[in-house]
Parts: structure tokens; sequence; C-alpha cells
């Protein structure tokens, strides 16, 4: 896999979101994929298909925001849902600890050819920013800061049982975010 | 990838844990359980050297801080020496900076202890 090839590829086809994770998924590059994701859910779109072929891992913040589209799905109409296909064993044990199991679609079959694959036509972009090796806007503290903390957020929403595990992560990050607003 | 891993030494009062690979969801309850032990040995002064570490994740960062805030209830602290350059624009850019201390020295970081 050459270096240029990593990062988050998105497309839309008949209202299906597809999602190709090259690389990792981190806080560092959730940013752009949330706000695709937010797009694409307020234009309609009820289903997504998030392909971890080439996913080399994820840390909790980009799982957060993969379960915020999860939730929000699940809220709009609850027959919607997001679809984790070609998961990897490791990656499939990251989303049994979280509970992300049991809110998404997954398959675990190393990767059926045809199974989640998009229609052949499908327009595919790459997110900018999404190659955590060539980042080149640097992150902004406050938002970043935001990201994690709904991420981790929606963690808790996903399963209660992320709540002791992310306790102190959240409450620092509140803390920060609260008074950042309240200093204006 | 590489796997994460650590070796535990002991400089007087601190235990000097040396983390290296990747600290990430996958891995991140082995450094837990080792952590968790210390605490239960009543080791809580511990620092955690990172020269070593290519990558942590955001929940990895954020139990550091549950575990400085264990271990100061114990009149301890968790403190991080030799962190990357990469990881540590990370720390300082979410403010972690401001409740973790980090040393760039070992012997600064363990008599550190001493001073408190």
């Amino acid at each position: 896999m050459t270096e240029s090839a990593k990062g988050i590829s998105v497309g839309c086809a008949n209202k299906i979101v597809y999602v190709r994770v090259v690389g990792r998924g981190t806080f560092q590059n959730s940013q752009p994929l949330r706000r695709y994701a937010m797009e694409r859910m307020n234009d309609g779109c009820s289903e997504f298909v998030v392909d971890l072929a080439n996913c080399d891992g994820m840390d909790s913040t980009f799982l957060g925001v993969l379960a915020g589209i999860g939730l929000r799905l699940r809220q709009d109409r609850s027959d919607d849902k997001l679809h984790v296909v070609n998961v990897s064993a490791r990656n499939l044990q990251l989303l049994q600890t979280l509970g992300l199991d049991r809110l998404f679609g997954i398959d675990d079959t190393g990767g059926n050819p045809g199974n989640g694959q998009p229609p052949a036509d499908t327009q595919f972009q790459r997110l900018p920013d999404s190659d955590v090796t060539t980042l080149t806007t640097p992150l902004n503290k406050n938002t970043t800061a935001e990201l994690m903390l709904d991420a981790h957020d929606n963690l808790m929403r996903a399963d209660q049982r992320n709540a002791p595990r992310f306790r102190d992560l959240t409450k620092f990050l509140r803390q920060k975010t609260e008074k950042r607003k309240a200093d204006g | 990838m590489k796997d994460f891993r650590f070796e535990r030494e002991t400089r007087g009062a601190v235990q000097l844990v040396r983390l290296s690979g990747s600290l990430d969801m996958y891995s991140f309850p082995r450094l837990e359980t080792q952590v968790n032990a210390l605490f239960q040995q009543g080791q809580y002064c511990i620092v955690l050297d990172c020269r070593e570490l290519d990558y942590i994740g955001s929940a990895g960062l954020g139990a550091l801080i549950g575990f400085a805030k264990q271990a100061r209830q114990q009149a301890g602290d968790v403190k991080l020496l030799n962190v990357p350059d990469r990881i540590y624009k990370i720390i300082e850019l979410l403010g972690f900076t401001k409740v973790l201390e980090v040393h760039s020295e070992e012997s600064s970081a363990v008599d550190s202890f001493a001073k408190k």
C-alpha cells in the first residue's frame, strides 16, 4: 500500500453511503468523516457501509464518530443501519470491546467478494486531510476536544459499559470545553 | 504497526515502565493491567517512558489521566518521560500537559517525586 493511498474515501449511490478506510482511523481524521456523514444524513441517506478491508486500526474517537452515525440512523428510523464489512479479527475485537457489534451490522467473514460492494459506477472521493500520516492542516484544539468529547459520549450512549472506561477523559474534555465557552 | 510492549524497572521508590510500539484500544488493556497491578502493590509513583512509543490513541490518552488521578489520591503520580514530538503535540493540543507532568530526562522524572 502506498502512502498516498491512505485515507478515507467516500461515495454515495442510491442513498447508501460507502466509506473505505485505508490505514488508521483516528481522532486526526475523524472530523472530515463526521462532517461528510452529517451532510449525507441531512440529504436523506439512510444507510452506511464502512469497508475496513485495509484499515490498520481505529481509535476510540473514530469509533465514537461511527457510533454517532449509527445512533442517529437508529434514532431517525429504526431499520436504518451502519454496516461494517471486511472486518479483521483485531478490528472486530475493538468493536466488541466497545459494544458496537450490537449497534452496527457486522460482516466478519473476512471479506466475501461482493459483500457490501457499491455499484460499479459509484464515484469515490478521498476526504481532505484524512491520511493521518500527511496531515496538511494543523488540528484545532477546540474542535478536536469537542469532537473527542462528542465521540466518547456516543460510545457511552451506545453501551453503558463504556462509561467507566471513558469517565475521566470525558470529564476532562467537558471541563475544558465548558471553560472555553465560559471564557468566550 | 509494532506490537505494544513494556518493561518495568525500579528506581528507588519509583517504578519506571518503558513503553514501546503502539498503544491503542487493542493493546491498552495490557498497560491498564500492569498499572493496576502496581497500584495493588502500593506502588503509586510511576514514570512511563514513551521514547519507543509509536502511537497512542485517544482512549489511551484519556486513561493516563485516570491513572494519574488514582495515583495522586495515594500521594503518588503518573508522569511521562521522553514523549516523542508527534505524540507530545497531540497531548499538548488537547491540554493534557496541564494535568500530566512530562519530563525529558529520566533523572528529572524520578527525582521529581522526592520534591513533592
